[in-house]
C-alpha cells in the first residue's frame, strides 16, 4: 500500500469514528433529557435553587429601626455652608450659585460687615425645589457651600424646607468615611430621628449572593 | 357513668381540635411570610415581637377590626354563608382523622382519634369535596367578574382533580385491604406505602396541591389575572375566614398524605414518640407547600386542565392496574 493510500484510509476511520461518537453523545444528551423531563429534573433544579437562596444572607437593611446607610462622601445631600480658619462664613454673596441653580432656589442678600467684606445677609435655600445636581458647589469661587451626606430631612410643611443661613452653618459637614451600614436607632420621643452611633458601617455589597 | 365520661371526652377532643385548627393558621402564615422572605433573600415580618412573632395576632386584630363591606349587588344570603361553608368541611373531615394510636394519661387509655370510622376515606373524599361549595357561593353571590371567574375555574379544577385524586388511594386501599386510615397506617407498619405506589403518591399529592389551591395550581386565586379570585370582594373577617380554611386544607392534605403514603405515626429508625413522628412529616409536607409556592410559577388554564385529564388520571388509573397484577 502506497503512503498516500494508507493516509486516507486512516482519514476515513477517523471521521467515521468521531462521526458515530457525536451521533452516540447526541443519543446519550436525547435519553438524558427524556430521564430528567420525566423525572422533573428542571422543577427540582428550582427548588434546589429557592432552597440554597432560603440559607443565604437576606439583602435587607433595617432601615429605621435598626441600621442606616452612611452614603458616600461624594454623595450629594443636603448643603452647609464653611467657616474659614477665623471661623468667619467663607461665602463672599457674590450670588454665583443663585445665577447657576437651575430651580432658581437660593436667595443671597449681600451686605458689608464691619471690617468692609462682601457678606450674605441672607442666604436661603429652598431644599423642596433643589434638585441637588451640585452646581452651586461648582460655581462657587470661595469654596463657602457644599452639598453633604445628611438625607433625612423630609417634612410636614414645604415651608419648614426653606432653610436659613446660620441653620445652613450649622449642618453637618462631609464626613470621609461613609459608603456602609451603621447600626441606628429609630427614636420618636420628639422628632421623628434616626439616630446612628458608629461612623464606619459594613459594606453592604458583602450581603450580596452572586451565584 | 361510663357513657358520660366517654361523652366527654370526645367534646373535649372535639374543642381542642378546633381550637387547634383555628389558631394553626396563626403560625402558618408567619412561617409562609418568613419562608417567602428568605427564599427571596428578604427577611419577612420583622417589626412585631421577636422575628415578628405576634405578626399574625396583629393580622388577626385589623382583619376583625375592618369594615364588613358586602357589595350592593350581592347575594346577601349566600355571601353571608360561604365562608361559613368554606370553611365547615376541613374541620369535619377532622373527626375522621387519627393522629396516632392511643396515649396514656392518668393509667387510662386515651385514642387520638375522634371516631375510626370504617369507610374513613370514602367520607374524607365526600366531606371535602363539599368545601367546593363555598368557593363557588362565594364568587357567585358577591356579582363580581372577578370573583365568577375565579369560582368557574375553581369547579373546573375541583372536579377535574378529584377524580385522579380518588382513583390514586384505591392503590393504598387495595394494599392495606381496609378503608380505615387506622388500619391504613398499621398495614405500613414495615414499608411505608410511598415504596409500593410511587405512582400513586404523585397523583395524590400533584391532585392535593390543586386540592389546597395552592401554586402551582392557585388559578381560583390567581391574584395577577383575577384580583383576588373569589374572594376579590370579601373583607374582614369573613376574608378572615376563607383564609383559615385554605390554611386547614392545606394541612389536611399535608396529613392524608402522611397518613396514606407515608406510614402515618410509624418512624424509621429513630426511635420517637409516634406522635411527634407523625407531627415532624406533616410538617415537612407543609413546608413542601411552601417551598412550591416560593419556586414554581403558576400553571395556565388549558395547561391545568390537561395534566389533570391527560398526565394524572391516565397515571392513577395505570397505578391501579399496576398495583392489581403486582399485589393479587
Amino acid at each position: 500500500m502506497h503512503a498516500a493510500q494508507k493516509l486516507w484510509v486512516r482519514t476515513c476511520k477517523k471521521t467515521l469514528r468521531s462521526r458515530s461518537e457525536a451521533a452516540m453523545s447526541h443519543a446519550l444528551d436525547k435519553a438524558g433529557r427524556w430521564i430528567g423531563w420525566a423525572f422533573f429534573a428542571d422543577l427540582a433544579n428550582g427548588l434546589a435553587l429557592t432552597f440554597g437562596y432560603m440559607f443565604s444572607k437576606p439583602v435587607t437593611m433595617q432601615y429605621p429601626d435598626k441600621e442606616k446607610w452612611l452614603p458616600y462622601s461624594r454623595y450629594r445631600g443636603h448643603h452647609f455652608l464653611k467657616r474659614d480658619a477665623e471661623g468667619e462664613i467663607k461665602c463672599v454673596a457674590c450670588e454665583l450659585c443663585a445665577r447657576i441653580c437651575p430651580c432658581d432656589c437660593i436667595e443671597v442678600v449681600p451686605y458689608e460687615d464691619e471690617k468692609g467684606n462682601r457678606r450674605p445677609a441672607k442666604f436661603e435655600i429652598d431644599t423642596a425645589r433643589c434638585l441637588f445636581c451640585g452646581l452651586c458647589e461648582d460655581a462657587c469661587p470661595a469654596d463657602a457651600i457644599a452639598l453633604g451626606q445628611q438625607y433625612e430631612f423630609s417634612s410636614f410643611s414645604s415651608r419648614d424646607l426653606v432653610i436659613g443661613r446660620d441653620d445652613l452653618l450649622a449642618k453637618p459637614g462631609k464626613a470621609m468615611t461613609g459608603g456602609g451600614v451603621v447600626a441606628a436607632r429609630l427614636s420618636t420621643e420628639r422628632d421623628v430621628l434616626v439616630e446612628a452611633s458608629e461612623p464606619r458601617g459594613y459594606n453592604w455589597w458583602r450581603n450580596i449572593r452572586r451565584k | 357513668m361510663e357513657l358520660v365520661v366517654a361523652l366527654g371526652l370526645i367534646v373535649f377532643k372535639v374543642a381542642l381540635l378546633i381550637a387547634i385548627l383555628l389558631l394553626l393558621p396563626l403560625p402558618l402564615t408567619w412561617l409562609e411570610r418568613k419562608i417567602a422572605g428568605h427564599m427571596q433573600q428578604r427577611m419577612g415580618p420583622m417589626r412585631v415581637g421577636w422575628h415578628g412573632l405576634l405578626q399574625p395576632v396583629a393580622d388577626g386584630i385589623k382583619l376583625l377590626t375592618k369594615e364588613d363591606h358586602i357589595p350592593a349587588e350581592a347575594d346577601r344570603f349566600l355571601f353571608k354563608l360561604a365562608p361559613i361553608l368554606a370553611l365547615a368541611p376541613p374541620f369535619v373531615v377532622f373527626a375522621a382523622i387519627p393522629f396516632g394510636e392511643t396515649v396514656s394519661v392518668l393509667g387510662n387509655e386515651i385514642t387520638l382519634y375522634i371516631s375510626n370510622l370504617n369507610v374513613a376515606l370514602l367520607f374524607v373524599f365526600a366531606v371535602i369535596g363539599l368545601e367546593v361549595y363555598g368557593v363557588i357561593f362565594g364568587g357567585w353571590a358577591a356579582n363580581s367578574k372577578y370573583a365568577v371567574l375565579g369560582s368557574l375555574r375553581t369547579c373546573a379544577q375541583m372536579i377535574s382533580y378529584e377524580i385522579p385524586m380518588g382513583f390514586a388511594v384505591i392503590g393504598v386501599v387495595m394494599l392495606a385491604q381496609s378503608m380505615s386510615l387506622l388500619d391504613i397506617v398499621r398495614a405500613q407498619s414495615d414499608v411505608w406505602n410511598v415504596v409500593y405506589q410511587p405512582i400513586g403518591f404523585f397523583v395524590f399529592f400533584v391532585a392535593g396541591l390543586a386540592e389546597a389551591q395552592r401554586i402551582p395550581f392557585d388559578l381560583a386565586e390567581a391574584e395577577g389575572d383575577l384580583g383576588a379570585g373569589f374572594h376579590t370582594e370579601y373583607s374582614g373577617i369573613r376574608f378572615a375566614l376563607f383564609m383559615v380554611s385554605e390554611y386547614v386544607v392545606m394541612v389536611l392534605v399535608s396529613v392524608l398524605t402522611v397518613i396514606l403514603f407515608f406510614g402515618g405515626w410509624n418512624g424509621v429508625l429513630i426511635p420517637l414518640p409516634p406522635l411527634l413522628w407523625f407531627l415532624l412529616k406533616v410538617a415537612f409536607f407543609i413546608y413542601l407547600f411552601m417551598w412550591f409556592r416560593f419556586t414554581f410559577p403558576r400553571y395556565r388554564y388549558d395547561q391545568l386542565m390537561a395534566i389533570g385529564w391527560k398526565v394524572l388520571l391516565p397515571l392513577s388509573l395505570a397505578n391501579i392496574i399496576i398495583s392489581g397484577v403486582v399485589f393479587s
